[in-house]
């Protein structure tokens, strides 16, 4: 203390001169990133929006790949809730053996090159392949399918839900839980009525967040499903064969198909500020 | 405390900066042409037919080995590496299609004023031994056989693949040919959109990795990937120059994508083309790696990669380079 009293007197001036440049260099870097990332999707709804949006009607194509990628998405997104939230919820709640590797694996999908993504699914679900043999022979084939589609997007957008899941249930404090099983609830009991409602924000922002992704991706399913096309595919399809004049009213439209996630999120976290 | 956050926070940014700078400096090490083929090292950019990629490569590899060329190849479906040049303004150094009509219709006179026809080809019915019906397929019998239900086959895109309008148009020629109507319909039904791939190397794959039992592609394609496939008559396979008048009786209706316009193609004999664009940046770098191509060493690898390489280039168009005056033999 007598330290920082003694350095008082000269602090003042110098600091508050370092500090004002300092915040007028972090603020100009933050606007140069801003700028990079909403400069491009401004610039291409402003070009093409109005475009897009009101060939919509005429545009048959574009408009069965919009239906096709929420559907989809919605679908991947559903397996990823049923087969990822018990996975967060070990990882979040259970310390055992390999819980890192376990970990590890379900990052995986975040790190593979999407393209590769496709080929390795390829490689594991096609029809040459005992499994792959199998699905087909049950009337479900992964190349130019729906099948196809759902399994690229829930392998790539999983991940993203599983670790957003396992912090909502990390932030519960577990004596509810404990306090529940103490009352007599069995495990899944406790589970289902209190930790699961607790948890019920972060998950649906989890899942908003699966679905987000799972409508961007094109690596992974351009390599099973060229036709029927999904938005990206579609949207990079009529970029490498139109250019960009055929291209930019589709794209606007697609930026705008994107954001609806995005504000299903903001919506989210307003109603959770107003709900404390 | 606020000290040390605050040497922390302006050590962190440099630290940052140095591991950056170190690491651009590192890259570009790497990517600098090596000092004894620093001084006269081609840059080239390749725009290539995806059929034909894969035989290119080690010619491609052998050219760069020997002249420390850097090629940078980029393949793709024939319309869809035009559109590259007329929508993107992307030039490439050298221009290699499958269809030489791709150049009037999309590149001339803007980009292009002259093409090089250079190889031949034919349309086949490539499948592996894993293929449902393999032992069964023959010449006599196989558009029966890919009609079946429980096959699966294949076909390239005809909105921007030649192999994808050649392969309609061969399915009329079958159809007057073998005397059955209803049969090109049928052949088109029994290759459904789910099975269609953008160009000809894509369909490969889904064949090699079993997913198709069977596709329609070039007989250069089906070698060079080590498929089987059945020869089909001269008179539907789109292969013999003699019968280009028979050929051109046939004619189907493609639809440009993006569009709602069709353009109609008469069939004619499979033919490549090669060109050099107008504005190539690298124009003499590419004249050089098309000589070279053309050059009888290369003529004889490429044949060995299954590429029926004519004997002389037929040129059209004006102004070819001087290069293609000594290929063509005159």
């Amino acid at each position: 203390m007598p330290l920082a009293a003694e350095r008082a007197p000269g602090m003042p001036a110098s600091s508050a001169a370092a500090r004002g440049a300092g915040a007028i260099v972090v603020a100009l870097a933050a606007s140069v990133f801003l700028l990079f990332i909403v400069a491009p999707v401004a610039g291409l709804v402003a070009s093409g929006g109005w475009r897009g949006l009101a060939g919509l009607g005429a545009d048959r194509e574009l408009r069965a790949s919009l239906v096709l990628t929420a559907f989809t998405a919605t679908v991947a997104t559903v397996l990823g809730v049923i087969g990822g939230t018990p996975v967060a919820y070990l990882l979040a709640r259970r310390a055992f053996r390999g819980r890192a590797l376990v970990a590890a694996i379900i990052d995986l999908p975040l790190v593979i090159p999407h393209p590769v993504a496709g080929i390795a699914l390829l490689l594991v679900l096609g029809r040459a392949t005992p499994f792959g043999a199998a699905l087909y022979a049950a009337g479900l084939r992964v190349t130019g399918s729906i099948t196809g589609i759902v399994c690229a997007m829930l392998f790539v957008s999983a991940p993203l839900y599983v670790s957003a899941a396992r912090e909502a249930f990390a932030r519960i404090d577990s004596r509810y839980e404990s306090v529940a099983r103490t009352l007599g609830d069995d495990a899944w009991r406790a589970f289902r009525r209190v930790t699961l409602p607790l948890a019920g924000r972060g998950l649906t922002a989890a899942a908003i967040v699966m679905w987000g992704r799972a409508i961007s991706e094109f690596g992974a399913i351009v390599i099973l499903t060229y036709n029927p096309k999904v938005a990206s595919v579609l949207s990079y399809d009529r970029f490498t064969s139109t250019g960009l004049s055929g291209a930019v009213p589709a794209a606007a439209v697609l930026v705008l198909f994107a954001l609806l996630p995005l504000v299903a999120l903001r919506a989210l976290r307003m109603d959770e500020r107003q709900g404390r | 405390m606020s000290r040390s956050a605050f040497v922390r926070s302006k050590v962190a940014p440099i630290t940052v900066g140095v591991a950056v700078a170190a690491a651009v400096a590192a890259v570009h090490a790497c990517s600098r042409p090596s000092p004894s083929g620093a001084a006269a090292r081609d840059t080239v950019v390749v725009f290539v037919a995806a059929s034909l990629a894969k035989p290119l490569q080690p010619v491609f590899a052998a050219y760069s080995a020997r002249t420390h060329a850097v090629i940078q190849a980029e393949s793709g479906a024939s319309v869809v590496l035009a559109r590259r040049i007329t929508e993107l303004h992307r030039i490439p150094d050298l221009i290699l299609l499958a269809d030489p009509e791709v150049f009037p219709e999309l590149l001339m006179p803007r980009h292009v004023t002259w093409y090089a026809q250079f190889a031949r080809n034919r349309m086949v019915v490539a499948y592996t031994a894993n293929s449902r019906y393999a032992a069964e397929i023959a010449p006599a019998n196989w558009m029966d056989v890919v009609r079946r239900p429980d096959v699966q086959v294949g076909r390239t895109d005809p909105a921007i693949a030649p192999a994808g309008y050649r392969t309609l148009i061969m399915f009329q020629l079958a159809q007057r040919f073998y005397h059955r109507p209803g049969l090109a319909d049928s052949l088109l039904a029994s290759a459904p959109e789910r099975n269609v791939r953008p160009d000809a190397s894509g369909t490969a794959a889904l064949l090699a990795a079993g997913e198709l039992d069977y596709i329609y592609d070039y007989q250069s394609v089906a070698e060079s990937n080590g498929f089987q496939f059945v020869a089909l008559p001269r008179e539907i396979d789109l292969g013999d120059p003699s019968l280009a008048s028979e050929y051109a009786t046939a004619q189907v209706r493609v639809r440009r994508p993006g569009s709602d316009t069709t353009v109609a193609i008469a069939g004619q004999p499979i033919r490549y083309a090669l060109s050099i664009p107008e504005n190539a940046p690298h124009a003499a770098a590419g004249r050089r790696l098309m000589s070279d191509l053309l050059s009888p060493a290369a003529v004889r690898e490429l044949r060995a990669e299954h590429v029926d390489m004519l004997d002389h280039p037929i040129v059209a168009g004006s102004n070819p380079p001087a290069e293609l005056r000594d290929a063509t033999g005159g």
